[in-house]
């Protein structure tokens, strides 16, 4: 009987102490104007499978004169793909594959 | 032009052929040399003699502006037909990227010449069309294999 009021009167008086902690914290908190919403934290997109990974590096920057001449090989590329399609008119010449570096 | 049957000759005689080359003055032209530019006044129509002409267009590459070929014509071929259709303005810029000579016809002397010889001015006239519908059916086609890749790109 000793011993079970002993700890009754233990567990009361942790109550307490921990009933004015809490009264004491909450009280420092300031006014209710003080009060900032949470800031979210800086989330990255959500990224699944394969956009877990590292996005790729931009590609080498391609120098001027290099994209001109890659342009003039299309356009003549396209211009004979077009000839052919004029001599033969079907569907696949239409769309024959290119080897123009500007496509791939 | 002795050993090239010029595209806009077609159909007609010998005879017919050496009259109209009489009208055309020889121009000699540079590696590098404008013809003319895009927006200036057609008045004159070329026939390719020697070399080549480069026919480009402006096109903005990496923020700067560049001449792009669009098309290449080889001696025998017509350039400048903007000369004989309205509103006689050229739409494209044409160069030689060689040395290259040319035969000029101005419109004036041509259909002059058609007035007197309205049968060669039809044939002429023809030959006319058909450079422009060859070339507009190539940009046609042209054209469609660009957007048929948009649209590949779009469903990829």
């Amino acid at each position: 009987m000793e011993m079970f009021l002993m700890v009754a009167t233990v567990s009361l008086l942790g109550m307490v102490v921990s009933v004015g902690l809490f009264a004491a914290a909450t009280r420092d908190g300031g006014s209710p104007s003080d009060v900032r919403p949470e800031q979210p934290l800086p989330l990255s997109p959500p990224r699944f499978f394969l956009t877990d990974r590292a996005p790729a590096a931009a590609p080498p920057r391609v120098p001027i004169e290099v994209l001109l001449l890659q342009i003039e090989r299309h356009v003549r590329l396209e211009q004979a793909a077009a000839e052919s399609f004029l001599d033969s008119p079907t569907t696949k010449s239409l769309h024959s594959r290119t080897t123009s570096p500007l496509v791939h | 032009m002795t050993d090239i049957r010029p595209e806009l000759f077609t159909g007609l005689s010998h005879d017919e052929a050496a009259a109209l080359l009489e009208l055309g003055s020889r121009i000699s032209l540079s590696s590098g040399q404008v013809l003319f530019r895009m927006g200036s006044e057609a008045g004159t129509l070329y026939l390719v003699e020697r070399g080549r002409i480069a026919l480009t267009l402006p096109m903005q590459v990496c923020g700067r502006e560049e001449d792009v070929l669009v098309e290449e014509r080889a001696p025998g071929q017509t350039v400048g037909w903007s000369a004989l259709i309205p509103p006689y303005r050229f739409t494209l810029k044409a160069t030689a990227p060689l040395e290259t000579d040319v035969l000029a016809f101005t419109r004036s002397s041509l259909l002059e010449h058609f007035g007197k010889w309205p049968v060669v001015g039809y044939i002429v006239t023809r030959n006319v069309a058909s450079v422009i519908g060859q070339r507009l059916q190539v940009f046609q086609a042209m054209w469609l294999r660009e957007m048929q890749r948009l649209v590949e790109l779009r469903c990829a």
